[in-house]
């Protein structure tokens, strides 16, 4: 009957430990570091945060449907040492992108490189690291 | 007369490389503050230096005496420690930046924290990894000196902040004299309870009540036990430079001695305020396997509103 009770406690606890939500500066195990994916399309919303920031895209399938993406990338201080600021993806910007896909499939990335249309500029936010 | 003047110059430049020498050697220049030094013992008599003291404690009060009790700062000499500083990345984001990419760590670890440690790697290599930061939690010394990110060292004569933008974190190092809090009143911290006294240009300090954590991620454990000692100096005008030595009786067989340095940035951003908890779309949770995975990312206006 103990053992019964305990097994049924270490379960309870198993699934406390998987629902409980974190929020911070998390892993990046989700994500497949040696796949690439590049996709093109238009930006949705830039969400620069702590402790990692967002870009959101939405590209257009073959299918005429869109599917918004989602690129993260590090917080806003190490983006701007990367020369990456916030007037540089305004809502509609069109551009192409390249990231580590999710292991699971959905549309997400972390975000590798990419280049605006308009103009031709490279936004590598990793650079952000470099000490100069 | 040729001759005279000749031997006033040698003179004089005689006597200005032997002012020169000297301050380099007590690292203080008269009347003004204390100068940038280099590091005075090599790596191995470092690591020597922490296994003769027992403890972190102990190889404190041994510098302490060293140092003659080291001598209080004032505010009209203070070194310049201005700027804003972070941590080169050229070789990987290991505890030891000597240990090179791809090899065992160089901690002599007991045999249950070994085991952890390769276990960790061997689940990162299967893509199995959980941050004990995803929580929002600070990284907690001794990590704290492992981060990437942006700092800044606030010089006064009585305390002397480190500072990390990272959950905008800081240490605060007490040079006035004080000892640490009293054995039945302490409280273990991310970032524990630092005493420090300075040595010419050198911060020398000493830093327990801990808590438990991990030195970075694919690296070992360290428990609530852990203390570390610091000599933190300026070793040229654009580098800060740390000696480190962590003991932690149940994770290291003996002390575990690593040297990091931070480099000042030529165009730095602003430090800003580091709300870790402001977007949803980084909520991660722990799955049966013990890896991270997201919550419920999602890229839709509708749902994210209402959201933590």
């Amino acid at each position: 009957m103990k053992s019964t009770l305990a097994s049924a406690l270490i379960l309870m606890m198993g699934l406390i430990v998987t629902t409980v939500p974190s929020l911070g500066h998390h892993s990046g195990a989700m994500f497949d570091n040696t796949k690439t994916i590049t996709v093109e399309g238009v930006v949705k919303k830039w969400e620069l945060t702590n402790p990692h920031s967002w870009l959101w895209v939405d590209v257009k399938g073959k299918d005429g449907k869109t599917v918004t993406w989602g690129f993260e990338a590090e917080g806003p201080s190490t983006l701007l040492r990367a020369g990456i600021k916030p007037s540089d993806f305004k809502t509609g910007t069109a551009l192409k992108i390249t990231g580590n896909p999710m292991r699971n499939g959905e549309p997400a990335a972390i975000w590798v490189d990419a280049v605006r249309t308009s103009d031709g500029k490279k936004f590598d936010p990793r650079a952000g690291f470099a000490v100069k | 007369m040729r001759h005279k003047k000749a031997f006033i110059v040698i003179t004089t430049l005689l006597a200005l490389s032997l002012l020169l020498s000297a301050c380099a050697q007590t690292a203080e220049t008269p009347g003004g503050p204390p100068a940038a030094v280099a590091p005075t013992r090599t790596r191995e008599q470092n690591i020597e230096l922490g296994r003769q003291h027992k403890t972190a404690e102990d190889l404190f009060k041994a510098l302490r005496e060293e140092a003659k009790g080291g001598k209080k700062l004032e505010w009209n000499r203070m070194p310049d420690w201005s700027g804003i500083y972070s941590r080169p990345l050229d070789k990987g984001f290991n505890f030891d930046v000597d240990q090179p990419k791809d090899q065992p760590s160089s901690a002599k670890l007991t045999p249950e924290y070994q085991e952890k440690l390769v276990k960790r790697i061997a689940d990162v290599k299967r893509g199995i990894e959980w941050d004990p930061i995803s929580t929002c939690a600070p990284p907690g010394v001794p990590r704290w000196l492992t981060e990437p990110f942006l700092r800044e060292w606030v010089v006064t004569p009585n305390q002397t902040w480190l500072i990390n933008e990272m959950v905008n974190d800081i240490r605060r190092v007490y040079t006035d004299g004080r000892d640490h809090v009293p054995v039945e009143d302490r409280l273990p911290t991310p970032n524990g309870d630092s005493i420090g006294f300075w040595d010419g240009p050198r911060l020398v300090l000493h830093t327990n009540q801990l808590k438990a954590g991990i030195y970075q991620r694919g690296n070992p454990d360290y428990t609530d036990q852990v203390e570390t000692v610091e000599i933190w100096q300026k070793t040229d005008d654009k580098t800060m430079s740390v000696e480190v030595w962590v003991y932690d009786p149940p994770a290291l067989v003996e002390p575990w001695y690593v040297h990091h340095t931070y480099l000042k940035l030529s165009d730095p951003p602003r430090i800003q305020y580091w709300d870790c908890g402001e977007n949803p779309n980084n909520v991660v949770v722990q799955t049966k396997e013990g890896t991270t995975a997201f919550k419920d990312l999602n890229f839709s206006d509708e749902k994210q509103k209402g959201k933590p």
